[in-house]
């Protein structure tokens, strides 16, 4: 790839990547300000959440196990990885796959300006994102160790010189990478599995990590390592490479176990490690840009092929055919509903376990009925929130909806059964996963047997009516904003109002059922204990399905007539 | 076969009345035309007819069912193809086409019979297979009516049918317009190509504002044939002596402008030397993005040609520059 590049026209086309990410500068109203504000004090809110949760750690690792260098090799590996592949998703995203490269080839700029615009903005977004997560493990290190304050300006240079090599990795993986996803793109089942599976596990993962850290925190005289882990630590920090290096230099010379030499041997291993992927980053994108993105806009859209039978199906049957299959074959639906749908008994198990590590030692064994009501419900509105937008998500087919001979209640129940039944499926699990394990010697007979029919019915009422009021917000107000693939573009209000509905009742149910069966009340000649308030709820829940269900299809044939798409 | 009667729509939030007191009625066995200015209340009376659009007053029949009373009957009897092609992109083409042919309980063998049959016609046998998000915008129209037409509907109703297809695809939704009447069954379309609708209607609607201004027969009334451009627009109000002669001149002669005499000459010279010289086939690839041409206006081509313009822009584009 050759031409000429001019820096103005870098500069420009960078302006315009970055206007058309962020917007203008025009000022806008007060409800967008506030709507902004609300984000960033939601993401500061999470990052000093974080920034607790590296305390912690550090504390961990560092002041309870002595395992000082291990910390950091094993931070430094799980930064440079962790921003190896958020990188290599920008860069595939913005290098190759995104949508302006056709146009861009109609202005008068070399590929190599379009390249160069591009890299800039991917660098940028990859050195924010090593420092936001990589500086702070570092700063942890320093302040439990009680580091000197010119270490910090070290960790600082550190984190700036370990953030090339995510970047030159991404770089050279990228396009292997995207021609990996296209091949296994059309292969829905299979990334469906594959998403379900890392979902559990990363949940897993997250929540015994956060399991130990509480208890951590509980009692933080106990050692949550035990000494052979300790020693597999220390076996695995002493032969991980590169990232050792990384980590020697932030443990510097202060514990004397390295020479001023010994540093400097460090920084040029680094430094030639950096500049041979860096090179080989510069050659392969040079090389495979211009060919890539031209390939990429022709095959754009290569999809799949699948040959099926002419056959004859009831009405019922098309339409909920149609409709899995529209979930299906997109890879933000599938993971939004399905996934989640299936994931969802094992991440209530996981944190039922949290809370009962943790509640029941210090509250009591009581409050286990009300939590798992609530963790099962809570799961269960995210999964059936997706029901919010099932209307909105026909998009430009919506005129389908109303041309077809099949009347709209019949159309809507069949989506109302669709979402209804994975949701039933999954509460069962959820309650199947959780009993056999509460109800055995194993889990402590926390829960008996009547308390998971009773959660189950219970949260079996919530899901039907829930997943009536998610499509009856979704008919009374849908926002056909879909993109060019004819998926929605964001999540609109309906979902929002969804969650909140469905957590509002999770929340209510939840703390009714702890307190009244941890502190029985006695009314009159009623004794309030948990059996007479899953009797109340479940009647509390009736009125709820029964409400939403007649919300949804009394008049509905009227309500669709109206929708004008 | 379709009755409209005293139809009234205005939009919700909207002080325009869409379209105004208009009646009219098919006859079995006839091609008809909808004409009128973008905004003049065609497609709302399509949408208000098919279902999509609920309205204010009058009433819609389809071959003797109400569409508000009997909404399911009339809709079993129609077809329907609409003006943007929009169709669920991630199925494929038979997976669509059985989708519909499902919900208009179409038997399997008089399904397959047909779809075998309209793919040959449309030539769409090597992508019907495939998922409709890599069809073209000509396949996605000819997917569209393949679906419409599975139940053989008694009325045919489209939006705006030819914008954007090919002539070939043209002369085969013509053809395939012809042969559904000659079955006794009824095409209603609108359209803004006059000459076609002079050409292939039985009769002809001219709406303007959203009123049915005129409607008369086209078939054996010659007369009416040769003024139809001009009753259009002097019903539309766009009626100008100069524009309208330049149209009916559009209609019957060349409308290229002379060249200037000097660019006529190095034209004619280039004309002359053959083969293409090296310069000319240099600034072809400008040709993309000088007169860019809209998803719509776009015809068809082969993605080896597209590609191959690409890869000349391509070219261009990391070509070495004089300083190298």
């Amino acid at each position: 790839m050759k031409g000429e590049i001019s820096f103005q026209s870098v500069k420009t086309l960078f302006k315009l990547d970055l206007r058309s990410r962020f917007g203008t500068t025009r000022r806008r109203g007060i409800k967008y300000r506030l709507l902004q504000a609300a984000n960033i004090l939601f993401f500061l809110g999470v990052y000093a959440i974080l920034l607790a949760a590296m305390y912690f750690l550090a504390k961990i690792f560092v002041e309870k196990s002595g395992l000082r260098l291990e910390f950091l090799v094993i931070v430094s590996m799980a930064t440079i990885v962790i921003a190896t592949a958020v990188s290599t998703s920008t860069v595939i995203k913005n290098l190759y796959q995104n949508g302006d490269n056709e146009l861009l080839l109609r202005f008068p700029v070399s590929g190599k300006e379009i390249l160069l615009s591009k890299s800039i903005y991917c660098f940028l977004h990859n050195l924010i994102v090593c420092v936001l997560m990589m500086f702070p493990l570092y700063v942890m290190f320093g302040v439990v160790t009680h580091a000197p304050y010119y270490d910090y300006f070290a960790y600082f240079a550190v984190t700036l010189v370990a953030s090339l090599l995510p970047f030159a990795i991404a770089n050279i993986i990228a396009v292997p990478v995207m021609k990996l996803m296209n091949a296994v793109k059309n292969q829905f089942v299979l990334v469906l599995i594959f998403t379900i599976i890392l979902l559990c596990a990363a949940f897993a993962a997250y929540l015994l990590s956060l399991e130990r850290v509480l208890v951590y925190m509980r009692d933080s005289n106990q050692n949550i390592f035990s000494g052979g882990m300790i020693e597999r630590y220390r076996a695995f920090a002493s032969g991980a490479y590169p990232f050792r290096w990384y980590a020697e230099l932030i443990n510097g010379r202060r514990y004397g176990e390295l020479t001023s030499g010994g540093l400097a041997l460090r920084f040029l291993y680094i430094a030639l490690m950096t500049a041979a992927f860096s090179v080989a980053a510069y050659f392969i994108t040079e090389k495979q840009y211009y060919r890539t993105i031209l390939y990429g806009i022709e095959t754009q859209k290569a999809t799949v092929s699948r040959k099926s039978k002419d056959v004859m199906r009831p009405q019922w049957v098309a339409l909920l055919n149609r409709e899995f299959y529209l979930i299906l074959r997109s890879f933000n639906y599938s993971f939004q509903y399905l996934a989640m749908a299936c994931a969802a008994p094992v991440m209530v198990f996981f944190c039922n376990r949290l809370a009962a590590a943790l509640g029941t030692a210090s509250i009591g064994q009581q409050i286990m009925p009300g939590l798992t009501l609530m963790v099962i419900i809570i799961f269960i509105t995210i999964t059936v929130s997706f029901a919010s937008t099932c209307i909105s998500r026909e998009g430009m087919c919506f005129y389908h909806t109303k041309v077809i001979p099949v009347s709209y209640t019949k159309q809507v129940a069949v989506k109302f059964a669709m979402y209804a039944v994975v949701a039933t499926i999954s509460v069962a699990l959820c309650c199947v996963v959780s009993g056999a394990y509460y109800t055995s010697e194993a889990g402590g007979h926390l829960l008996t047997a009547v308390d998971m029919v009773a959660i189950f019915f219970i949260a079996e009422m919530i899901v039907v009516g829930l997943t009536s009021l998610c499509i009856l917000v979704d008919v009374k107000s849908p926002t056909f904003n879909v993109s060019g693939d004819g998926e929605l573009v964001s999540a609109n209000k309906n979902v929002a109002i969804a969650l909140i509905v469905g957590i509002f009742i999770a929340v209510v149910y939840g703390i009714v059922a702890m307190v009244f069966n941890f502190i029985p009340i006695v009314i009159g000649n009623t004794l309030f204990s948990i059996n007479t308030i899953y009797i109340i709820l479940s009647l509390v829940s009736l009125a709820f399905m029964g409400g939403c269900l007649a919300g949804l299809f009394v008049k509905l044939e009227k309500h669709y007539a109206h929708i004008v798409p | 076969m379709l009755k409209v009667k005293n139809l009234k729509k205005i939009y919700p939030k909207s002080d325009r009345v869409a379209v105004d007191d208009i009646s009219f009625e098919l006859r079995p066995g006839e091609i008809f035309g909808f004409l009128g200015q973008n905004g003049a209340g065609k497609s709302t009376t399509i949408k208000c007819l098919t279902g999509i659009l609920p309205f204010d007053s009058g009433t819609i029949e389809v071959c003797g069912y109400d569409i508000v009373k009997e909404p399911i009957k009339a809709k079993m009897n129609m077809g329907y193809v609409p003006d943007n092609h929009s169709v669920y992109e991630k199925l494929t083409g038979r997976e669509y086409v059985n989708y519909v042919a499902d919900l208009y309980k179409v038997p399997a063998d008089l399904r397959r019979e047909r779809l075998q049959k309209y793919c040959k016609l449309f030539r769409l046998e090597f992508a019907i297979d495939k998922q409709i998000k890599s069809y073209s915008h000509g396949m996605k129209q000819k997917i569209c009516i393949i679906a419409a037409l599975i139940h053989e509907p008694k009325l045919w109703v489209l939006d705006e049918p030819m914008m954007g297809l090919d002539p070939q695809s043209t002369a085969e939704i013509i053809a395939h317009m012809r042969e559904h009447c000659a079955k006794g069954n009824t095409v209603f379309f609108s359209s803004h190509n006059l000459d076609l609708v002079k050409k292939l209607c039985h009769r002809v609607a001219i709406v303007n504002e959203g009123h049915l201004i005129d409607l008369f027969d086209l078939a054996g009334n010659e007369e009416n044939k040769a003024n139809l451009e001009e009753r259009f627009f002097r019903i539309t109000g766009t009626y100008d002596a100069r524009l309208f002669e330049d149209y009916v001149a559009q209609e019957s002669a060349d409308m290229r402008p002379d060249l200037p005499v000097e660019e006529a000459r190095s034209e004619e010279s280039a004309e002359n030397s053959a083969p293409e010289s090296e310069e000319t086939a240099e600034e072809k690839p400008f040709e993309l993005e000088e007169a860019p041409e809209s998803a719509e206006e776009k015809p068809e081509q082969p993605k080896s040609a597209r590609k191959s313009r690409l890869s000349e822009r391509a070219e261009e584009i990391g070509k070495p520059t004089e300083k190298e």
